[in-house]
């Protein structure tokens, strides 16, 4: 397992390296000029010049990139533009507002999707099926947004139970950081919640149907073990996918719910510095964002390979 | 003779949607250690009757709709699901063709043995686990200790029917149904596990259905023999009155379709025509389509009749006149 991740590890090196070109060169190819964003109304040539020279904006192209990218490599993603804070410091500060509404909203869909796939294909064609089917195409269809605001009108106007927006770092005090993210990661996981419903009934109504589900029955054991143990172990095989995608979806930032919910993650960051040019930031972010969504698949094939055995061989 | 273990009456199966059974009033009994075959082509209902009688029909939108299954006098058709598990891979266990598909692949095969004695006997873990062991020495397999471990990819085809086969036997049921088991083997392979499904069920004592279309097979682990056609038993007598004296029409065209070794033929003799589509079943013998015998009286479903003691054959034109090989093979 751990030279398959190692061999995993050293092929995502040149999507990486790939991925460092796209960003770089796709973002030059944007209209605006970032200099012209950072010096605001004073056009004056001279103070645009001495911008371009200290962000050497000169350089050519390639020299450019590969003065970001060996930077890069040592940690240095440059500064801001706007705002003169070292990148790297603006991601440390987001990534673990991101990272906890991700996993609060990973494990809410979790927690919802799987359960109701399970128990829609063994209902298959009943009532039940037919319920869960429609809870789950309004979770699709109702949009994040709207969602939102509803919320923060019901559960904190009208009810108070929780706050409406805002954010307190873990640390500081867990307990009230999980209520102030439990909306937001309510509103994105229920979206989820439905894209994992829909994927987990569909594997188990395969299984379901499986030869070796019918010898479980034929040993006499009970629905329950036979549904949890012999069905499910096969069927979360593509959902494990499923899951870590959606993992790394979510850490490329949830801009509309972050925007409702006021919430200082990558989503409003990468908005604030599209609007801005602010260059540096959008590289960093568009980064470190590809290289979670690289770890993520890689993480998904190795769980892929423990649920099952007959890849753990190869 | 002792009260039989199985006397099934009746039974009958349907698929939603149509009125014609799958599985028309299919009645025998079985007793202790006997071995009945049921022989028929494929799609006759002979893989039906046995999952109906573990309850293991694939509902909706198959039913049984009508009979009796009387297992230890108990019904099992009326038996609630719970009782129902019970019995099945203790009392009564179950081998499919498909040894690829039947094992699950994510399991190790120590552990899905292991799993049905736990569930019936009530022992620990690794009580468990050591009965699994003493099975896969028992079916034969090589380095058992290292196996348990193994998963179902791991193993050949025959491997991974003799870890059905321990399964199965792991309770020593008293009844083993076994679905073509050999079917999916290599030829060598069938032989050897015909032959260590007959040890084991002489040492078990344990009576098996062994459902199958080979006829080899039938003369060498029959007791008695239910021919089935079209979801019905045509004919059902022992093993010696099916092949010496076969007397339903389709029994004897089975007969002749079977090569004999060191006669040449130029071409095997068939039966002209195909079993019925479900849909389409046609009312009275649904042989009759195929019966170079048929008559008007076809019309009408033909009743079991007792031709000699044990040997009951349903066909209206029984007993047939001699030299009717002939003209079947005609």
């Amino acid at each position: 397992m751990l030279s398959f991740i190692g061999r995993r590890l050293l092929v995502a090196i040149p999507t990486i390296v790939l991925i460092s070109v796209l960003v770089f060169f796709l973002q030059k190819l944007l209209p605006g000029d970032p200099v012209l964003a950072l010096a605001g109304e004073d056009r004056n040539p001279e103070i645009l010049e001495f911008l371009r020279e200290k962000y050497r904006l000169n350089d050519p192209l390639y020299v450019q990139y590969f003065n970001w990218i060996g930077n890069a490599l040592t940690g240095d993603l440059g500064v801001s533009l706007r705002t003169q804070q070292p990148v790297l410091t603006l991601l440390a500060e987001k990534l673990p507002v991101t990272f906890q509404l991700a996993i609060m909203a990973l494990v809410i869909a979790v927690v919802i999707g799987v359960p109701a796939g399970i128990i829609s294909a063994y209902h298959k064609g009943t009532w039940i099926d037919w319920l869960a089917n429609v809870v789950a195409l309004s979770g699709l269809s109702v949009p994040n947004f709207w969602l939102g605001i509803m919320m923060i009108l019901l559960v904190s106007v009208k009810l108070g139970w929780l706050p409406a927006s805002g954010y307190q770092p873990f640390t500081d005090d867990p307990l009230q950081s999980i209520r102030t993210m439990l909306m937001p990661a309510f509103v994105l996981g229920t979206g989820l919640a439905a894209t994992l419903m829909r994927h987990t009934r569909s594997a188990m109504l395969g299984v379901l149907q499986s030869d070796y589900v019918r010898t479980a029955r034929a040993k006499g054991l009970s629905e329950k073990r036979v549904v949890m143990k012999h069905a499910l172990r096969n069927a979360l095989v593509p959902v494990v996918t499923v899951i870590t995608l959606l993992f790394g979806e979510l850490l490329a930032g949830a801009v509309l719910t972050e925007q409702i919910f006021t919430i200082p993650g990558f989503g409003k960051l990468v908005v604030d510095a599209v609007f801005n040019r602010d260059y540096a930031v959008v590289q960093g972010i568009v980064l470190c964002t590809a290289i979670a969504f690289v770890l993520m698949n890689i993480l998904s094939d190795a769980l892929y390979r423990v649920l099952n055995p007959r890849m753990s061989d190869q | 003779m002792s009260a039989p273990l199985l006397d099934v009456k009746g039974l009958s199966v349907r698929i939603a949607g149509t009125s014609r059974d799958l599985v028309a009033d299919v009645s025998f009994t079985l007793h202790p250690g006997e071995t009945l075959c049921v022989v028929g082509e494929s799609g006759c209902g002979k893989s039906l009757t046995a999952l109906s009688l573990m309850g293991l029909l694939a509902s909706p939108p198959l039913s049984v709709t009508g009979g009796e299954a009387l297992f230890d006098g108990r019904d099992l058709l009326q038996m609630p699901l719970d009782q129902l598990q019970a019995l099945r891979g203790d009392r009564m266990a179950m081998i499919f063709q498909e040894p690829m598909t039947s094992l699950n692949p994510a399991l190790r095969v120590g552990d899905q043995i292991a799993e049905s004695v736990q569930r019936h006997q009530g022992v620990s873990a690794k009580a468990a686990r050591a009965r699994a062991l003493e099975m896969l020495r028992r079916v034969g397999i090589p380095a058992p200790e290292s196996r348990l471990d193994a998963y179902p990819h791991n193993l050949s085809g025959g491997m991974r029917q003799r870890v059905m086969i321990a399964m199965a036997l792991a309770n020593d049921p008293a009844l083993l149904l076994a679905d073509e088991p050999t079917t999916a083997l290599d030829v060598t392979i069938q032989a050897q596990i015909l032959a260590l499904m007959r040890d084991l069920q002489a040492q078990s004592g344990s009576a098996m259905i062994l459902i199958t279309h080979d006829l080899g097979v039938v003369a060498e682990m029959a007791d008695k023999v239910a021919v089935m056609y079209a979801g019905r038993i045509v004919e059902f007598g022992t093993v010696a009155q099916i092949f010496e004296d076969p007397q339903h029409p389709y029994t004897i065209g089975l007969m002749s379709s079977m090569p004999t070794l060191g006669q040449r033929v130029a071409r095997l003799v068939t039966i002209p025509g195909v079993v019925p589509q479900a849909s389409q079943m046609p009312p009275g013998c649904r042989f009759a389509s195929r019966c170079p015998f048929a008559n008007a009286s076809c019309a009408k479903t033909p009743d079991m009749t007792e031709v000699a003691t044990g040997h009951r054959v349903a066909c209206w034109q029984v007993p047939l006149e001699a030299g009717i090989d002939q003209r079947v093979s005609a």
